[in-house]
C-alpha cells in the first residue's frame, strides 16, 4: 500500500477515500474500511471519494465490499463525489444502478 | 514511466529476422494513446509478429520498441513483468484454459498478479463479465461456449487487470456477423469508456476500418502506408489500393514467386 492511499474518518459516519485505488492498495483499504464502518457510531455511513486520485476496477470493488460490510453491520451506506474515472468504470460494468450514489 | 507520452507504443527503426529471412526492415510505427489503431496487411505479412514485438515476447534484431517511453529490449525481467501487467492481449484463439470454468478463467490473472481477497476477486470477475454480457455464463466450461462467447470471455480476462494497452490479434476471425458486431462494439466501448489504447491486428478490412481511428498497412517487410481509414481508402499508392480494395493481383502478386510454369510442367528441354 502506498503511503498516500488511505481511508480515514472525516467525521462520525463520514469516511474519506484518498489516493490511488488499485491492485496494490486494494486489500489494505478493504480491511481498514471494514474496521471503520463497523466502529462507526452512526448507522448511516457515507464514503466520500472526492480525494481519490486514480482508481482501477479495484476502487469499485472496494465500494461494493464496504456496502456488504455495512449491510452485515445493519447500517446503510452511501457513496459521495464519485470521480468521473470511477463513474466510467461503473457504467461499463453495469454498477451505476447498484451503487448508492449521493448527489 | 510517464503517461504523458502522446504515443503509448512506438517502434523506431525496428528490424526483425526469422533465420535469414527479413520479416521487417527498419519499420517505424507510432500508436496514439487512447485511440483504436488498426494494423492491417495480408496474411503472413508479420502482423502478429508486430504484436509480439510490442509485448516483448520477441526481440528486434535492431531498433527500439518503446512502451510508455521505455525501451522494452533494455528492461530487466522484473520491469518487463510489471510492464506486461499494463498490457492485455486477446489472442486469436481465445486461449481459454479448457479445464477451468468461465469464472476461474477470468479470475486467473487476478490470482497470479494480485493479493486481493476472494470477495474482491469475485467483484472484479463479475464486473468484467457483465461488461462483455456474459455474467450469466460464469459457471460454464469453455467447451460449452460458442466461438463468439469464448472470445468475449477471453476479452473479460484480458481486461481483468485494467490494462492501459489492449492488443487484439485477429479478433474477427471465424466469427459470425452477430458475434463480429458485438466485438466491434465492445472494442470501441472499452477504448472510449476506459481510456484504453487499443491495437487491433487484422486482415478484416471492413470491421477494422470501421472501428479504427488510425490505420497502418504493413506488407513486404515495410509499412506500406498509414493514415485515417478515409485517407487510406483514397490513397494513390498502388500497394495500399490493392489491399484496401481487395484486388487479387497487383503490386502484391497473386502468385508466389515460382519457376516458369511451362518449364515446370514439361521440362526445360
Amino acid at each position: 500500500m502506498t503511503t498516500d492511499s488511505v481511508i480515514r474518518q472525516q467525521a462520525d459516519g463520514v469516511l474519506q477515500l484518498v489516493g490511488v485505488l488499485d491492485f496494490r492498495t486494494g486489500a489494505a483499504l478493504r480491511d481498514e474500511g471494514e474496521k471503520l464502518i463497523r466502529a462507526a457510531a452512526a448507522s448511516n455511513v457515507v464514503v466520500d471519494c472526492a480525494e481519490v486520485e486514480h482508481s482501477s476496477s479495484v476502487g469499485l470493488s472496494l465500494l461494493l465490499a464496504y456496502m456488504r460490510v455495512a449491510k452485515q453491520a445493519g447500517k446503510t451506506l452511501a457513496v459521495r463525489a464519485l470521480p468521473v474515472e470511477m463513474r466510467q468504470i461503473a457504467e461499463v460494468s453495469g454498477l451505476l444502478a447498484i451503487l448508492p450514489l449521493q448527489a | 514511466m510517464s503517461a504523458d507520452h502522446a504515443y503509448a507504443v512506438e517502434l523506431k527503426g525496428v528490424s526483425f529476422m526469422r533465420g535469414s529471412r527479413s520479416i521487417f526492415k527498419n519499420v517505424d510505427i507510432s500508436i496514439p494513446r487512447g485511440k483504436v489503431t488498426g494494423i492491417m496487411g495480408p496474411s503472413g505479412s508479420g502482423k502478429t509478429t508486430l504484436l509480439r514485438l510490442m509485448g516483448a515476447q520477441l526481440r528486434p534484431a535492431s531498433g527500439q520498441v518503446l512502451v510508455n517511453g521505455q525501451n522494452l529490449p533494455e528492461l530487466s525481467r522484473s520491469d518487463l513483468f510489471d510492464m506486461r501487467k499494463q498490457m492485455g492481449v486477446l489472442f486469436q484463439s481465445g486461449a481459454l484454459f479448457t479445464d477451468l470454468d468461465v469464472f476461474e478463467n477470468v479470475a486467473f490473472p487476478l490470482r497470479v498478479h494480485t493479493q486481493l481477497p476472494e470477495d474482491m476477486i469475485r467483484d472484479i470477475v463479475l464486473m468484467k463479465l457483465e461488461a462483455v454480457g456474459l455474467r450469466g455464463a460464469i459457471e460454464l466450461m469453455p467447451d460449452e461456449l460458442s466461438g463468439g462467447m469464448k472470445r468475449r470471455v477471453a476479452l473479460a480476462r484480458a481486461i481483468a487487470l485494467d490494462p492501459q494497452i489492449l492488443m487484439y490479434d485477429e479478433p474477427f476471425v471465424g466469427q459470425d456477423p452477430i458475434a463480429m458486431g458485438i466485438l466491434v462494439r465492445l472494442i470501441r466501448l472499452l477504448n472510449d469508456a476506459l481510456g484504453i489504447t487499443s491495437i487491433v491486428v487484422s486482415h478484416d478490412l471492413a470491421e477494422t476500418a470501421s472501428i479504427s481511428d488510425y490505420l497502418y498497412v504493413v506488407g513486404d517487410t515495410q509499412v506500406l502506408g498509414h493514415g485515417t481509414p478515409k485517407e487510406l481508402m483514397e490513397s494513390d499508392n498502388p500497394r495500399i489500393r490493392q489491399f484496401m480494395k481487395g484486388v487479387a493481383d497487383g503490386p502484391v502478386p497473386f502468385h508466389f514467386p515460382a519457376a516458369d510454369y511451362r518449364d515446370d510442367l514439361l521440362g526445360t528441354r
